[in-house]
């Protein structure tokens, strides 16, 4: 099913992370226009503050890892980068810190572009982590499923037919093959306990 | 004290009758002012006759020759060719025209009707009109394009079914496809986005078509269909319901004075009312500055309602979008007949954030029926 990207953040609680009182300000005007509540933070991002944002503008001329409570790359929230002096050694930090979405500090009345697509690269980003995590602990599995089919095999059947009963399992208990062996091991290490 | 203003205006094109009606709104004014002894206001009139290259040709020429205010662009792409102009050279836009919305641009003031005042009071009355299926057309661009996604975001909330959905190429006048459609498939309600002569086609050929949904209140809705061109429709436009910031039934002496001296058709649309009154609202943030600048005139304007032939008008500093009543009214023989009036001003809300906010998804609650 295809996602509508978000496009309404009314309610919705920003951090603007900027040394400029006056740029925080323009910004939180903006945001006041989208209905985004913004917290205007001329220092450090403290972890109490960033449990209470929702996402994140910050300026990326000044900003450091330092500023961060979260490893690089591992925002919670999205995060979009202020462009000020477009210097590579900056926009090499953005890029390291995989910041969503960019807005020119020249063109702030598109913030609301920059909310849409940051909000969206967030959302994709997540979804493939997790399926890159899935991914991992099934193939971490790819052993109980040689295991399960040797056990299934000691039923008479040949492989391919082992393979079936394994795969049918799975598609009735909706879940995936390598989880469809892990259960099976389990039950049977379970029926020889039991016996022994 | 004095402004030269500039009224950038298609009189001629495909949506020249547009352009003519909220032409006479502002030379209407103009003249009313001059005679009531306000500072004069100097028209400079521009024709970009509907051709989007001519609205950027004839903004930077206004804008070089030192006009500062522009009142004028009828369609959003006219708007949105003129504000990268606006921008460099700092001038200001007076837009007078319901448009889509999610916009708040520096330097446009929005005086017409935003989404929260067309689409969503109008497809609240389709609910409530106990109609459960819906067609959507729409002219291929922004207008239709945003309309419509909002219409049926809104209409499917409400239960509605949305039965289709098709857009056809600006200009374009031949709808045998989507009458085919909206004739097979029991459509109670036609939301149309479609605009100019496509729009006329389309509805004399849905009145042709199936001559009896005509009688029916509300068997088409317009998100912005006036007087301006309600003429050029005929009979086709009986049953019609449009939501507007004002409609002929309610203007005043001074709007009709401003229709019969100025407006080709002689008639009070919301493009006529809401230029003229752009013209007064431009006027008196003049007096409160007491210079021409852009800035201070949009804060001067701001600062309290301006009296205006449409009532008082408040400007939103922030947004930058007015307050409006908007009312609907259904099409009856030539003439709009209104059927619902907000009780209140309402402020704009460009960006719908007052709309409840991303629906949550929830598992469909399953269960056994034997």
């Amino acid at each position: 099913m295809t996602r509508a990207p978000l496009h309404n953040f009314s309610g919705r609680t920003a951090i603007v992370l900027h040394r400029s009182e006056e740029i925080g300000q323009r910004i939180k005007a903006r945001c006041d226009r989208l209905g985004v509540r913004a917290l205007v933070c001329t220092g450090d991002l403290s972890a109490s503050l960033a449990e209470t944002a929702d996402m994140l503008i910050l300026d990326i001329d000044t900003a450091d890892d330092g500023m961060l409570p979260w490893p690089n790359g591992a925002a919670p929230v999205p995060v979009i980068g202020l462009v000020g002096s477009e210097s590579p050694g900056r926009l090499a930090w953005a890029l390291r810190q995989e910041l969503d979405a960019f807005l020119p500090l020249s063109a702030l009345g598109n913030l609301f572009s920059a909310l849409v697509v940051g909000h969206e690269v967030f959302a994709r980003k997540s979804e493939t982590r997790a399926r890159a995590a899935e991914l991992a602990r099934r193939s971490s599995g790819r052993l109980d499923v040689i295991r399960a089919v040797l056990a299934l095999m000691e039923e008479g059947r040949d492989e391919a037919l082992a393979l079936k009963k394994l795969r049918a399992m799975a598609m009735v208990e909706q879940i995936s093959l390598e989880d469809a062996a892990r259960r099976l091991l389990a039950k049977r290490r379970a029926i020889r306990g039991g016996a022994s | 004290m004095s402004l030269r203003l500039g009224l950038i205006f298609s009189t001629t094109g495909s949506y020249a009758a547009l352009g003519q009606s909220a032409l006479a709104g502002a030379l209407g004014a103009i003249e009313t002012l001059q005679k009531a002894g306000a500072p004069e206001i100097t028209p400079v009139i521009a024709d970009p006759g509907g051709d989007i290259a001519e609205y950027e040709r004839l903004t930077r020429s206004l804008l070089d020759d030192g006009v500062r205010h522009i009142l004028g662009a009828i369609t959003s792409s006219s708007r949105k060719e003129m504000i990268p102009l606006l921008e460099q050279r700092g001038g200001l836009l007076w837009y007078p025209c319901p448009y889509e919305g999610f916009e708040s641009n520096d330097h446009v003031v929005y005086l017409g009707a935003a989404p929260n005042h067309h689409v969503v009071p109008v497809t609240d009355w389709i609910a409530a009109q106990g109609m459960r299926r819906a067609f959507l057309v729409g002219s291929n661009y922004v207008w239709g394009w945003e309309t419509l996604r909002l219409a049926r975001d809104c209409l499917q909330t409400h239960g509605v079914k949305i039965v289709g959905e098709r857009y056809v190429p600006l200009g374009s006048t031949r709808h045998d496809h989507v009458l085919d459609e909206v004739c097979s498939r029991d459509v109670e309600c036609v939301v149309d986005s479609l605009i100019g002569p496509s729009n006329t086609t389309f509805l004399q050929g849905l009145a042709a078509r199936d001559p009896a949904r005509v009688g029916r209140p509300g068997h088409v809705v317009s998100f912005n269909q006036t007087e301006a061109d309600l003429d050029d429709l005929g009979a086709a436009a009986n049953g019609l319901l449009s939501a507007g910031s004002l409609f002929e039934e309610d203007a005043g002496a001074q709007l009709k004075t401003a229709a019969r001296r100025h407006a080709p058709n002689g008639r009070v649309s919301s493009f006529l009312s809401t230029a003229y009154a752009a013209v007064e609202i431009i006027a008196e943030a003049l007096v409160r500055a007491g210079t021409e600048d852009p800035k201070a005139m949009f804060k001067s304007a701001c600062s309290a309602p301006v009296a205006t032939a449409m009532g008082p008008v408040s400007i939103d500093p922030v947004l930058r979008h007015a307050e409006l009543r908007p009312c609907l009214s259904l099409a009856e023989d030539g003439h709009f007949r209104v059927v619902e009036r907000m009780d209140r001003p309402i402020p704009a809300d460009p960006y719908l954030t007052s709309r409840v906010a991303n629906p949550i998804h929830r598992k469909p609650v399953l269960r056994i029926i034997q």
